[in-house]
Order: C-alpha cells, then structure tokens, then sequence
C-alpha cells in the first residue's frame, strides 16, 4: 500500500485549513471503510489524510422534530437511535443491512453518501426524507437539498477544499411513514441490486375496518377493507438507488400519487411510472429488466409498508417480508 | 451400542484454540530467514501471441534479484495432461497465463517492479464455448495438441469418458416414461479463507523444502521431483512441510504454477521465496468446479420402475487441463448407481477453450452430475403420476446390490435417510400445493471407504510412545480444517485404553510421516483411520507382551484403560503405562515400543470400461428442503433444512455435522448464490463483495440426522463424509422450488432473476 501522511486536526476549522492547504493531494478520512479499501486497490493515492475523528461535535445525532446528524455519525449509531427508527424510519431500514455490523461501527453517514456510489444504502431513504447537507470551506458555507449533492457514480459537488458538516432531515409532516428496501442477493455484506426508499404523509392516523380481523391483516387488505373511510397522501417521496448514475428521485411517480385517494391500483400505477422514470442498467450485479422489474414491485411495498408504519406504528419496523 | 470411550464422543478439533485465537501458523504467517518474496505478472488477454517481454526495467529496480520468464526457464510442464508451462512462452491462453515473475526483498518492491515489465501482445481470436470449441475451424487453444482417430489438432482432448452398461436404447424404446433435459452448471470457488501460498528453499546441495499447503504431500512431492529434473537438478531431495490449511475443498488436489515458479525463482536467487496469493489472485488463479453441459434421459416403466439413465455431457477445460478434466471418472457413480437403473449409457467431452481451467472441488463432479439427474427424477415422477418420495423410495439402492458399474454396495442406509426427510418434512401432508411454499429432496451416492484412483488407495502410520505414556501417532494423512487429527487420535485412544489428550498427531512434514496417497475422495477417516488404527493394534500388543513381563502375567490376560495397564483376572495386578515404558527402556537390551501399519483397502481400479469396485463402501444420503418463493421478485428463501446420511458410525458426531453444515453450506451457494462470472474469459467478480459466497445470515439452520449402519470395513464401522454433504443440495432445493411455483430451473445458480424470468414465461404460456 502507498505510504501517505496522516493527520488528525482536532477543531472543524483547523481540518479546513489543512485540505485548503494540501488542496487536491489530500484526502478526508472519516472511517475508512471505502477511502482504505480505495487506496488499497489504488483507485486513489492521496499524499495526505485528514482524519476528522478527533473533531468533537462531528458524531452528534440532535433532534428536536427536525434531525442533524454531523458527518461522522456512525451507522451503527444510527441503527440503535430510537428517535431515527420511529420518526425516520427509511433510515434506518438502510443502516440494518449495511455491511456488516463491524463495518458499521466504523463507517460513516457522511462517508456513504460523500463517497457517492450509486448503490450508497443511506443515499435513497436521505432523498425520499428530504434532506439536506451543509458543505463548508474556508470561504463559504451552504446548505443544499441532497438532490443537488450528487452528480455522478463517486462524483458529488464537494470541491476539493469543502467539508460536509452536517446532514438535516426536516420535522416530518403528521402521520408520516417511511421504509427503505435493499434488495440484494445476501443477508449481509452485499451491494444493493436496486434500493427503493418511500415516504408517505397521510391525511390520517387511524383508519376504521369494516371486521376486527383487519387489524392483523396486511395493509393491501386493510386497503381494500376499509369502512367507508379514504385515505389521502399529503405527500409523497419516492427514491431509488442503482436505478441510474446517481440516486435519483421518481418525480413522475410521486406527482400521480400526491394528494390522491390511496388505492391498490393507484400504488401500482405510480411503482409503473417510477419503473418509466428509471434508467437502471446491466451490470455483474444485476440486470437492467430485472431491476426495472423490481422497481415495480418495490415502490408499492415500500409505500405499503410506509402506510403501515402510519396506521400500525406498533408493528415490526424493519420490512422483512411483505407478500 | 458398543460401550466406547473416545468413539462417538463430541470432542472439538485439538486444534481449536490455536485457530480461534489467530496463534495458528498458517503460510501468510510464514517467515524463513532471507526470504524474497515472489510476485507474478498474468496475461492481460484471453488469446495472444507474445511478441516482446522486456524485464529490463523491472530488473534494474533496486530490490529486486530475480526476474523470469517462459524464455529463460527450463520447460517444466506440469498438471496431469502436461499441457501447463509454469511460465508461458509464445502464446497466452487465459487470462491466468502466468507471462513473467520476480523475487524481490519486499512484497512492495515486487509489486512496484512486476508493473514495470513489458509485454507486447498480438491478439490472437480466443473462444469461451465449449460447443463452439468443438466446431471445425475454431480457433486452436494448444496447435501441438493432436486429437480423434486422424490425429489432427483438435480442442477436444483425449479423454474419451465412456460408460456403458446393458442396453439403453432398447431400454428407451420400452419404458412407458421418458424425460429428456439440459442442464447447466458452472464455475463456482472453493472460496478458502486462507488464500494460497508457499516458500521454496533450497539448501547447499540443492535439496527442496517446500512449505506448502497441499493436500496430497506425497503426491505433491514427486511433481516438484518431476520439476528438479527439468531443471537439472536429478537425484536431489524435496521434503514438504505443511503449514496450517486455511481450507482444500480440492482446490490443493494438484500443484499449481505459483509453486513451480517460487522454486525456480529460489533456485535462481539461491534464497528462499515465498509467494501468497492475493483475494483476487485466489479467485482467478486458481481453478474452480468444473463447469458442464449435460444433457439428460432418464426412463421408467409404468410404475415408475426406472429403466435407463443416458448423459452426455460437454465439459469446458478451460486453457490447461488439471483434475477438473477427469472429474467424469466420478460423475459416473451417481450416473450409474443412484437409485437401481439397469442400463446406463455415459458420454463425456472435454475441451480446450480460453477460460480458466477447473479442479477437484468437494464433491468431484458428484454434485454436478446428481443435480441433473436428481433434478429429472422428479420431472419424471412427475410425468408418472407419481409422487417423488414414492418414486424414489421404489427406485432406492440396497445392501447387496450390484450396480451397472460394478460397484458392490455394501452397507446402504438409502431408504432410511429417505424415510426420515419425509418424516420430518411431514412431505405427505405439505407437498404438492403450489403456494410459493414448496418441498424438494434429493439423494446421493458417494465413495465411503476410499477409492482406488491411483494404484495404492493407501496410507502409513506410525506409533511410538514415550517415557511417560504419551502415544505419538505419525500419520501420512492430511489435516486441512476437516479434523483428521482429533479423529485419528480418537481412533488410536480407542484402541490402545489411553485418552485422546494422551495421543500426539504428526502429519505435517514428508521427511517424517510415512506414506499417503492424499485428503480426497473423504477417504481420510476411513483410510488413515483404518491405517492408525491397525497400527494401534499392534502397539497395543507390543506393550502388553513387555507389561506381561513385569507384571507376571499372559499378554491375552492383560488390556490397557485409562492409561492403565491391568490383569482381566487380578485387579491388583496393574501398572500405569509410562512405568511400563520406562522400565522397558531402561532395562539392559531394552526396545522401543513401536509400530508402523500400512492400510490399502480392497478398492479396486476402475477398468477400460470404467467399471470395478471403486470403494469398498459407499456413503448414501438424502437432503430434503422446504422453500418460500417470493412470486414478485423470484427470491427464494429457505425455511428448513435436512441433511440425512449414511455415515456408517459417527466417530466425532461434532466434527461430522461440521462436515455436513459445511457441505450443505457450500451446496445451498452453489443453489442459489456462487458463481464465478466470466466475461470473454475474464473473472468479472474476483471479490468476495461480488462472488456470493453465504454469510451467516443466510445460512438457515441445517438438521443433521446420522444414520449409522456400522460398515464391517470401516474404523469402528465409518465411513467417509467430507464431500457428501454438498452433492444432494442443489437438486433438492431445485424440486422444491419447483414444488413451491411450478418452474423448474435447470441452470446453476438459480438467481431470483431465472426464477422469474420463469414464472412470467409460465404466465405467457398460460
């Protein structure tokens, strides 16, 4: 392995000072589960690291209705948040199935989606719960909606002297679900085929069915039993990982959804379109059709399963299954 | 029961807590003074003329001291065909092709250094598909390489693989039922931990040590002899050490060029040289399974009585040809003995193409072969009107039997493991209701006792004790994680009434253990078991004759338990062993207490027909699985899993379900998940990110039943294990997928994509 320098600021502005100075020959480490791995198999070789480890404050998880998380939020801190699992719950349905749990102990949140593969697992549930980043260098500091973050497979609008310092996600309207789904080949330790994150603002959090057995019934068949009752999506986000070059939103999808009357047909239509919107390819992982495929049936579980987390918040978070 | 005190005990691997704990010494860990350590540059083409190397560069780097090439080197060739050069001169043929290599003072310097050689390359076209191989006017992959009746150059090797027993088209043309199929397999990746890697090093008078990881020391040994005289060096000596084997599953079956180069490039430097592989040099520089085209028929009468059995099989050699090439030998015992079929007709191609080249892995084309034809067994039932339990149970093998190959079986606990998958799938209750759940079992048939694939099946031990009562067990088998050590000094503590803790085992250098033909064909408990113990036995009476003396008494009066020798008739009459061996060697003309035992079983050869007693017994089994497919997505979940089978008795029932979790493991990967994935020749997922071996949450739980059906020939009535738990997985999770959504898969690995692509070419039908 290339030999390089390794150094450990202990104040934000300090690391500024150091990747304004070292410029494009540095590198910033947070857990160097991608960066090591990257140097290792010489895709990169940086004269310097610059660890943000030492900085205090980076690893915060604040919360009060909307959530900051610094940059060096760990997964597996993510993963035991109750906050993070009952308020945003996309989230950590991706940091369950990231790696492996030493992996997440180390890895970062703001490593994944800085190193910006399109299969990036925290990528689509930040997309789908709306988040936005904070990017800071010595001279400017802003605040940008992650849509705007990525802009290629391991490309982002990061330049060289920019840190990213803080993840926001905003306070959720009421009544609002949100799962994320990797679908992949292993249980553990493997890249997403395809990643489907759903959010899910309804107009309601409690729905009448028309027998008592609808309480343990799936949520499709508590759709079709409902007595009477309707419900509406306030709003909608739906988010797809490996479906393109970067993680990308399905806007069409989300439009035909919006503000309508929640039905089976209807969730199929809009996982149809966002199937459309998509431009999944072929790779070893994977094969386009099939991706495209799976998007179909992915978007309307992940919306199932965001309307269940509104109408049965006490039911298992994690979607293990749902046919 | 016999009342047994180390047989049939759960006692963990003696050693466990050197491997858990990271003290043990395996090959990376290896260090020997004024080592170099080795690198090699491979073919960045599937197919090309070498026109220029320049090392120039790379021999000026400061660090380096060697660097070679396939035109200043001696003409080794190596692999069972002689078809391989260590390094390759003229043409590369893979990817693998190993183009040049050098030593050098750190693994740093090497990498830097193998970067700065150049070669200069003519493309030559290259061909990936055996079929295609075969056509006339396809690209030759060895021009030498003469073939077919003319003697004319030809991709298809000499290697004409042909069974034939009774009359199968007669059969055919009477069976009321006939099932006609292809089926795909390929390349999967014995995926050992430990990644390969040796250290050659010659002494003053030029004598080899090699530190090695082999499974076959003996073997092994007269292929780096074979090397010395290519290079000049008759007459010298090589002694093989053994390192802890981080996992063989086969793939250390044959040498490989690494270990040919690090010799030429220690006897070059005259200093030791050791090369390690990579991970991904692991995945495309050594050899996979066989990968196969296999078109099926199998018959039946009307009540499902089995008639015939006709394989053809096209099998992709890849460049060079190792025991991947004769893996049919072995695919012709499911073929011709699972299940009674009277007439059996086997065809087998092999033939050169651009891909990597494939070796023994675990199974040995057994699970290749019983995926097709186990598969079939129940298309065919199916046709029959049969249910497939039923079927299999009419069709079942029995004690007595001779089957077309002439195999004699033995022992045979078929229909019991049959018996009690049904029991606890509760198959009659659960099958058939096409829900998205679904049950599937498949059986199979392995070597147990050994197999006479060499001239000798056999191995050697010696015994000796000490002063102080400890039994030292020298044996020629191999220990590479499956545990043969702990079973050895089990069988050896059984025999001779001391305890396991009491027996040192010894396998691990050729200068001091005696003979062995190799850790394959899970011939390792049943040979060297049978080896230890009849050295056991005449130690045990050498002791007792000398204790006799002491102890005034007959040897036929005496027996030794814990430790202790005693009088059958006088209680008091007693004396703990390490004072019998004291006071036989310190007594004026004194002995050593020693024995040695060579043990070959009646296995026979097969003969030009390929038939004859291979083993003297045979391992059955039977895996049965209950699936969930998920109709949306075509992912497949396993629910419950049994593994059942014949192991005459259980020495170590610890260590045997370990093998059976182990294989069934690695079979539930072949399934569903493991591929190697070639492009144009490449190995696109040399990663274990990309190449989809298990984890531990995939692994469902796995029950394990052990029949035992006490094999006279077996130590103790065993018989082999290691391989047969993966053979009968792939078929049995196929069936209940197809059980489970009415598609039946016949290409490896069933991904959730084929399982789809399935199911909505079903619903187009419909």
């Amino acid at each position: 392995m290339k030999k390089f320098e390794y150094l450990k600021p202990h104040t934000l502005d300090e690391a500024l000072i150091l990747l304004d100075q070292y410029g494009g020959r540095a590198r910033l480490i947070a857990g160097g589960t991608d960066v090591i791995v990257m140097i290792k198999q010489k895709e990169i070789s940086p004269d310097v690291l610059i660890s943000l480890q030492e900085i205090p404050d980076l690893d915060r998880i604040n919360y009060n209705g909307s959530l900051s998380m610094g940059p060096m939020v760990t997964h597996r801190a993510i993963e035991k948040s109750e906050i993070i699992r009952k308020n945003f719950s996309a989230l950590t349905d991706a940091v369950d199935v990231l790696g492996s749990v030493q992996i997440r102990n180390v890895a970062t949140i703001g490593g994944n989606i800085s190193t910006a593969a399109p299969s990036a697992d925290t990528a689509a549930p930040l997309l789908a719960l709306g988040a936005r980043v904070k990017l800071k260098s010595m001279k400017t500091e802003r605040t940008i909606p992650i849509e705007q973050f990525f802009t290629g497979p391991g490309e982002t609008v990061l330049q060289k002297d920019d840190i990213l310092t803080e993840i926001i996600i905003p306070k959720p309207l009421p009544n609002t679900g949100s799962a994320y789904w990797k679908h992949q080949r292993r249980g553990a330790l493997d890249l997403p085929i395809l990643g489907v994150a759903v959010l899910l603002s309804l107009d309601k959090a409690t729905v009448t069915c028309s027998d008592l057995l609808c309480t343990a019934s799936p949520i499709s068949t508590v759709l079709h039993s409902l007595e009477g009752d309707e419900v509406f999506c306030k709003e909608v986000r739906i988010a797809l990982g490996v479906a393109a070059p970067t993680p990308m939103r399905a806007i069409d999808a989300e439009k035909l959804l919006r503000s309508k009357k929640i039905s089976d047909e209807l969730l199929e239509e809009v996982a149809e379109t966002a199937a459309k919107e998509a431009q999944p390819r072929d790779s070893i992982r994977g094969e386009a059709w099939y991706r495209r495929d799976m998007i179909k049936v992915l978007v309307k579980r992940m919306a199932m399963k965001s309307i269940e987390r509104v109408l049965k918040p006490e039911e298992t978070v994690f979607p293990v299954r749902l046919w | 029961m016999q009342d047994f005190i180390n047989i049939g005990k759960r006692i963990p691997k003696m050693d466990a807590e050197e491997k858990v704990t990271g003290k043990a010494v395996y090959i990376p860990d290896l260090k020997v003074p004024g080592m170099l350590y080795g690198k090699i540059l491979y073919s960045p083409h599937a197919h090309a003329r070498i026109l220029r190397i320049d090392t120039s560069e790379a021999e000026r780097l400061p660090g380096v001291r060697a660097v070679l090439t396939g035109y200043n080197t001696p003409p080794i060739k190596f692999g069972f065909y002689k078809d391989n050069p260590p390094l390759k001169a003229n043409k590369v043929r893979s990817f693998r092709d190993e183009v040049a290599a050098l030593a050098a003072i750190d693994p740093d310097i090497a990498e830097e250094a193998i970067n700065l050689i150049r070669v200069e390359y003519e493309i030559l076209p290259a061909i990936f598909d055996p079929e295609e191989a075969m056509k006339e006017g396809a690209p030759l992959i060895h021009e030498e390489h003469l073939g077919g009746k003319e003697k004319k150059p030809t991709n298809v090797l000499n290697l004409p693989w042909r069974l034939i027993a009774g009359d199968v088209d007669e059969a055919r043309k009477n069976s009321a039922y006939v099932a006609e199929d292809r089926f795909k397999v390929t390349w999967v990746a014995h995926c050992c931990l430990g990644t390969s890697g040796c250290v050659a090093q010659f002494d003053m008078k030029s004598n080899l040590t090699m530190y090695s990881n082999t499974q076959i020391p003996s073997l092994a040994q007269k292929d780096y002899l074979d090397a010395l005289s290519a290079m000049g060096l008759q007459g010298k000596k090589v002694r093989v050490i053994k390192a802890m084997i981080g996992g063989g599953f086969g793939s250390k079956l044959d040498t490989y060029a690494y270990e040919y180069i690090a010799i030429l490039l220690a006897h070059k430097t005259r200093k030791p040289v050791k090369i390690i592989f990579t991970r991904e040099e692991e995945f495309f520089a050594t050899s996979p399974r066989q990968p196969a085209i296999i078109d099926i028929a199998q018959g039946c009468t009307k009540d499902g009585k089995m008639t015939f059995r006709d394989i053809r099989m096209t099998l992709d050699n890849g460049a060079y040809t190792s025991w991947g090439a004769t893996t049919p030998s072995v695919m012709m015992m499911p073929i011709s003995s699972l299940y009674k079929v009277p007439n059996v007709r086997y065809v087998a191609k092999c033939v050169y193409t651009n891909n990597t080249y494939s070796q023994a892995m675990r199974g040995y084309g057994n699970p290749q072969a019983t995926f097709a034809i186990d598969s079939q067994i129940d298309i065919l039932a199916e046709m029959a009107g049969i249910d497939p339990l039923d079927f299999r149970l009419r069709n079942a093998n029995t004690p007595g039997e001779v089957t077309p190959q002439n195999f004699k079986i033995n022992t045979c606990g078929l229909r019991e493991c049959i018996d009690v998958v049904a029991q606890r799938l509760d198959w009659r209750q659960n099958r058939g209701r096409r829900d998205g759940r679904g049950f599937g079992m498949a059986s199979m048939i392995h070597v147990g006792g050994g197999a006479r694939v060499y001239k000798s099946d056999g191995c050697g031990t010696i015994i000796k004790i000490d002063d102080f009562g400890t039994v030292n067990v020298i044996t020629g088998a191999t220990d590479m994680g499956q545990g043969a050590e702990t079973v050895i000094a089990q069988i050896v503590a059984e025999e001779m009434g001391v305890r396991v803790e009491d027996v040192v085992v010894t396998h691990t250098d050729t200068d001091i253990c005696p003979w062995d033909v190799g850790a394959h064909a899970s011939r390792t408990t049943f040979v060297a078991g049978n080896s230890a113990r009849g050295a056991a036995k005449k130690v045990k009476e050498q002791l007792l004759e000398v204790a006799a003396k002491s102890l005034g008494e007959s040897p036929e009066n005496l027996d030794i338990r814990d430790r202790i020798v005693f009088s059958k008739n006088d209680p008091e009459k007693k004396s703990p062993l390490g004072k019998i061996l004291r006071a036989t060697h310190y007594a004026a003309g004194g002995k050593m207490v020693m024995a040695e035992y060579f043990y070959d079983p009646p296995n026979e050869n097969l003969d030009k027909e390929f038939k004859g007693n291979l083993s003297v017994t045979y391992a059955y089994g039977t895996h049965g699985v209950e699936v969930e497919v998920d109709k949306e997505t075509g992912q497949v979940k396993i629910l419950k899993y049994i593994a059942a089978h014949d192991v005459g008795r259980a020495i170590n029932p610890m260590l045997l379900e370990g093998q059976v979790y182990g294989g069934a493991t690695m079979g539930i990967g072949y399934a569903l998940t493991e591929r190697l994935i070639l492009q144009n020749g490449k190995v696109m997922n040399p990663n274990f990110l990309d190449y989809k071996m298990l984890t531990a949450k995939d692994v469902p739980n796995i029950e394990t039943i052990e029949i035992e059906t006490d094999d006279p020939s077996g130590p103790f009535g065993a018989k082999g294990i290691g391989e047969p738990g993966l053979v009968p997985t792939a078929p049995a999770i196929a069936n209940a997928i197809y059980d489970a959504v009415g598609v039946r898969i016949k290409e490896l690995p069933i991904t959730p994509e084929k399982v789809l692509a399935a199911l909505k070419e079903k619903t187009n039908l419909k």
